[in-house]
């Protein structure tokens, strides 16, 4: 009764300001993102990657007014790249991308078997003032 | 052992100079700090167009209609206004000021953060304006008010982070502080770092962490038994080794993690000093003092 009541109406902690728990799930995998800025769209390589070989250079978004959790949730709960989450990615960016080509990056952390982490960035959306291009392994919508 | 209700609410604040000066310092920064809050809030809402996972009042009702930029910052002028009227008790409105307050800071709150994941850093602030809105609507006396405030907000802050141990054991069980686990929040938390300002650096505890499995452990290890005896705090003898307890907590996410509760560690901060035994034994000396100096100085230039 004490754990529905305190716990699980709440997802694990505290209400009304506070209600995802937090750090409650050790070992979860995450998710997150990185922007990197680059010169040309078609040297864009859309497979998985080491940070040591990220193209271009980094996109700090915290400068730029992006904040990067909100960017890393939106990424990982997109499952369909419809018009709409183009046009909601492409206008996190709209203020400050000018004449920018940014490379998009999902990072995922894992624990491997051998007990060290494991992250690796996947490109997933290439985001210009004019569109916005996806990864081609998620199809066309 | 005493009653945890004694020393949360009886004796929670003395009925002295020092005690009323103490909790307005209290007031004044909880209502700094959710006008803060409220404006960085509203400032950021334009700029989102799909709620991507609705949060708290945002599951209930639309909450769409905040994006517009004048009720997202005509919302927080009115917070400014009605915590504003709290403050200084103006008549009537100041009484509902706090509760309208906190009702304008949870619908700012839910619009900024149903993007998915959400901070904590705003929980022990918010919960404080509401500690603040019932004590204002419950208590007509101000000493019986200051008490029900301090007494409510050290109640809560052992609930939560209690809770939060608590949530430890029901997400992972007891090898929740495996210092596998702060590998991992670890290379996320330095991911976070190099998103926001594309560069990667890890610091000395991050890398003595990474290095030695076992002081990864016991880092969570002190952190968790922490959380977990935090409710101990609603006794008076335990209050103060608790905070501290409580504060090197948060000195040790902010070095490991790269995350700084800033506004839970100045209120934590706030409750820990001994500010109205301070100002009740040398307030009035030190007032006495600087009198007495200024007539020297008046005397001797006039």
């Amino acid at each position: 009764m004490v754990y529905a009541a305190l716990v699980a109406t709440h997802y694990g902690e505290f209400w009304p300001f506070s209600i995802y728990p937090m750090f409650s799930q050790g070992g979860s995998d995450w998710s997150r993102t990185v922007v990197r800025e680059i010169e040309d769209v078609d040297d864009v390589k859309w497979a998985p990657t080491a940070v040591s070989e990220l193209p271009g250079v980094a996109y700090p978004l915290t400068p730029n007014g992006v904040d990067p959790i909100d960017l890393a949730s939106f990424i990982s709960k997109t499952h369909v790249w419809d018009e709409d989450r183009k046009l909601g990615l492409q206008s996190t960016f709209l203020p400050v991308i000018g004449d920018k080509r940014l490379l998009v990056f999902k990072v995922d952390g894992r624990i491997s078997p051998t007990d060290s982490v494991l992250i690796s960035f996947e490109p997933h959306a290439l985001v210009t003032r004019e569109s916005v291009v996806t990864n081609p392994r998620f199809g066309r919508e | 052992m005493t009653s945890p209700f004694n020393d949360l609410f009886e004796t929670v604040l003395p009925d002295s100079r020092g005690g009323r000066i103490y909790f307005k310092v209290f007031e004044l920064f909880v209502v700094v700090s959710a006008i803060h809050l409220a404006w960085k809030w509203a400032g950021y809402i334009p700029r989102l167009t799909d709620t991507v996972e609705p949060v708290g009042l945002a599951a209930y009702i639309n909450l769409s209609f905040v994006v517009d930029p004048v009720v997202a910052w005509g919302m927080a002028l009115a917070l400014t206004a009605s915590a504003s009227t709290g403050f200084v008790r103006i008549r009537l409105l100041g009484r509902y000021g706090y509760a309208v307050a906190f009702m304008l800071m949870l619908v700012l709150f839910a619009a900024r953060f149903s993007q998915g994941k959400i901070p904590h850093s705003a929980n022990l602030v918010g919960m404080a304006v509401l500690a603040l809105a019932l004590g204002m609507l419950l208590f007509r006396n101000a000493h019986d008010r200051a008490r029900f405030v301090l007494g409510f907000t050290y109640f809560y802050v052992g609930l939560a982070y209690t809770l939060a141990g608590i949530a430890k054991l029901v997400g992972t069980g007891l090898t929740w502080p495996d210092g596998r686990h702060l590998w991992m929040w670890i290379n996320e938390k330095s991911i976070d770092v190099f998103a926001k300002y594309g560069q990667l650096d890890l610091n000395w505890v991050q890398h003595l962490a990474l290095d030695h499995r076992l002081f990864a452990t016991a880092m969570l290890t002190f952190g968790w038994v922490t959380e977990l005896t935090a409710f101990l705090l609603w006794w008076e003898r335990f209050r103060r080794p608790l905070i501290v307890l409580i504060l090197m907590l948060h000195f040790g996410i902010w070095m490991s993690m790269n995350i700084m509760f800033k506004l839970s560690i100045f209120e934590l901060v706030i409750l820990l000093l001994p500010l109205p035994m301070l100002i009740d034994r040398y307030g009035e000396k030190s007032a006495r003092s600087i009198v007495d100096r200024l007539d020297t100085l008046t005397a001797r230039i006039f």
